[in-house]
């Protein structure tokens, strides 16, 4: 396997509602595996559009995504699932956890879908995950009795139980204060040195950019 | 797999809203019991109805037809011609069946028959003193008369089986017993068409609820009925057969009609009012439970669709995690199915318990007590299986719709 983990080539996308409206105006870069990668920008221009793009949810784009040395762009719906499931990591902008689900739950859902692991198994890492994001012991409460903080927590708790290749966030500490950011930040800072994991992160936080491997500014649509 | 994640998720689905899963559950249980009810009570009807007609009517019956109708004999040998003839007069050749011992050799050996028995029917006047009534009087064979047509059991005064030790005695209908004011041990005298005229004793009164048979019938034995035409031991004018399936009927006839040189006739043919009735009936049931059946599909159909809209964050989020769209159809298709085993559990106790009540209830003509029902358990496992079928359908329009949803047009907001 090459050292390049994820090669984005001339990415263009448009919006047809309300108008037709270009946001992605041909974006390439390529990231290394186990490198912290911020991504900076003004809000609209683009950022998130982008992450829907690199996450393989959104497949209306031209160029060509490959991720691990796979070519994921016109793979099927179903193809991208699996794909996900295994390696790739997603924190939204907004925390979306099932509401109906402990916190615990929550972070098991994915590994149990992958079933790597024996449930046992997956519920000791979940569990280990919880704790390192100060949450062990709001485990069995329902996420809709979290406050948005810890809901943020438990999200980035899910996007790491898979040991996803790479981890992906759309402002994954804009909820959080700032010793919960650092605690993030730490947790993103090991995971891409100790164990390899490749971290892209939107952000607006010029603190957490600037301590990153390496930060690619966008504007209207492209990188700068 | 049980415990897989899918169905841990529609688990948790179903119990999050229970007052939804209810009332989608009720919706099945509605449509079921209803189905098992309808079905139950309209088979009683027909069974009733059966039980009726076939107090008096044999599944097949085999008889002397009388000779085909050969009264323009000159015709059949110049098809082209236009020939009348006036006053034709038909001769009668043969009357009865009269090698009746092969024939019952040959029915012996044929499979699906339960019973036959033989008669010999004539029609006669009862006389009692002034009093004269035309009807029919049957000599029959006390064991297998009562085997195919169960009329021991209708005997109200008498014992069935003394007639078969006493040539004078005779049975007759409580309806006819009051015509002519006769009672047990009194002597009613019999004129055939011939002209011949013999008294009998009367041993016995039976009551069959069908009107037109107490009012006319009288049994006898068959050699006294015999003597009665002064025939042979061979001689029966009707023979009368009992199937294990009364409404498979054609195969017999199929089967016996070329070798046996009578008119062999089902009770379908001579009785098409019947049949017409109870499929009649059949079909109205049917229609009406398929129509409540539908209407719960279409109860469920709903509810999945609003359980789907309420969800569909949560649906983006387990397709943004990984879960293909087959998990999804699974997960609210399995919900589907659980709301129609449940609903249908209830429904099979409901429903009898509706029939139990409906069964209860008073219903005194032609010999009934009360409303007819049946519960065959075939009739309790194809309402469950309609309601399975229903919520599978009903489940997987919703869940197919679900299984298409795209993630990023829900979550990017
Ligand atoms: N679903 C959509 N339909 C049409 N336009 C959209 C849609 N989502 C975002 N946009 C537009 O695309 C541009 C980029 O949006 P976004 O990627 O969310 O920006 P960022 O995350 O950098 O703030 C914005 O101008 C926004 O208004
Ligand atoms: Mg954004």
């Amino acid at each position: 396997m090459s050292d390049i983990i994820l090669k984005a080539d001339n990415i263009v996308k448009y919006f047809y509602e309300p108008e037709k409206f270009q946001v992605l105006k041909g974006i390439s870069f390529e990231v290394k595996r186990g490198e912290f990668l911020a991504l900076v920008g003004k809000s609209g221009c683009g950022k998130s559009t982008l992450m829907y793009v690199l996450s393989t949810m959104d497949t209306d784009y031209e160029g060509t995504l490959s991720i691990k040395d796979t070519v994921l762009t016109k793979k099927s719906q179903n193809q991208l699932a699996t794909f996900r499931n295994e390696n790739i990591g997603f924190v939204f902008q907004f925390h979306y956890l099932l509401p109906e689900f402990s916190a615990l739950e929550n972070v098991m859902i994915p590994a149990l879908k992958l079933k790597k692991y024996s449930k046992a198994e997956v519920e000791e890492r979940a569990y280990k995950n919880l704790e390192m994001l100060g949450l062990k012991d709001q485990a069995l409460k329902n996420t809709n009795k979290l406050s948005g903080g810890q809901q943020q927590r438990v999200a980035i708790a899910r996007a790491l139980i898979n040991d996803p290749a790479i981890i992906m966030g759309d402002e994954p500490t804009g909820n959080l204060d700032t010793a919960n950011t650092q605690i993030v930040f730490d947790i993103f800072r090991e995971l891409a040195k100790e164990r390899q994991q490749t971290i892209i992160a939107v952000t607006h936080d010029d603190d957490f950019a600037k301590n990153c491997d390496r930060i690619i500014e966008m504007k209207d649509g492209q990188i700068i | 797999m049980l415990s897989s994640i899918n169905n841990r998720i529609s688990q948790v689905h179903l119990t999050s809203n229970v007052k939804q899963t209810i009332v989608a559950m009720l919706g099945v249980t509605f449509g079921i019991s209803m189905y098992i009810f309808m079905t139950g009570f309209m088979t009683g009807v027909n069974d009733t109805q059966a039980d009726l007609a076939f107090s008096a009517l044999a599944h097949v019956r085999i008889y002397n037809d009388g000779p085909a109708d050969n009264s323009n004999i000159a015709q059949k040998l110049y098809p082209k011609d236009l020939i009348n003839v006036r006053n034709a007069k038909v001769i009668k050749y043969t009357d009865g069946i009269k090698n009746s011992t092969a024939i019952l050799a040959t029915l012996g050996k044929q499979k699906d028959i339960t019973g036959f028995t033989s008669q010999v029917n004539i029609n006669v006047f009862f006389k009692n003193a002034g009093n004269k009534v035309n009807g029919l009087v049957s000599g029959i064979d006390v064991v297998s008369e009562d085997k195919v047509f169960g009329s021991a059991k209708h005997m109200i005064e008498g014992n069935w089986k003394e007639l078969k030790y006493r040539s004078d005695g005779i049975f007759v209908g409580v309806e006819l017993a009051k015509t002519l004011g006769l009672k047990m041990d009194d002597n009613v005298n019999i004129l055939t068409s011939d002209g011949i005229s013999r008294n009998y004793k009367v041993i016995g009164i039976f009551r069959t609820d069908v009107y037109s048979v107490d009012k006319t019938k009288a049994y006898i034995a068959i050699n006294a009925a015999r003597q009665l035409l002064g025939a042979n031991q061979d001689y029966v004018t009707d023979i009368q057969i009992d199937m294990v399936d009364y409404n498979n009927t054609q195969p017999l006839i199929d089967n016996i009609k070329s070798i046996i040189p009578y008119k062999v006739e089902s009770w379908q043919m001579g009785n098409q009012q019947l049949v017409a009735g109870s499929s009649l009936r059949d079909t109205i049931a049917r229609a009406v439970s398929l129509t409540i059946l539908l209407v719960a599909g279409f109860g469920i159909y709903n509810i999945m669709n609003m359980t789907i809209n309420q969800k569909i964050r949560e649906i983006a989020i387990l397709k943004a995690m990984g879960f293909s769209g087959g998990d999804v159809t699974k997960i609210f298709l399995t919900q589907a199915i659980i709301i129609g085993i449940l609903g249908g559990c209830v429904g099979m106790v409901l429903g009898y318990i509706i029939s139990r009540l409906v069964n209860n209830v008073k219903f005194e003509i032609a010999g009934m007590h009360h409303l007819p029902m049946t519960y065959y358990p075939h009739n309790y496992l194809l309402a469950f299986m309609f309601g399975l079928i229903t919520t599978f359908v009903a489940g997987y329009l919703p869940a197919h719709k679900a299984s298409k949803i795209d993630p990023v047009s829900i979550l990017r907001g």
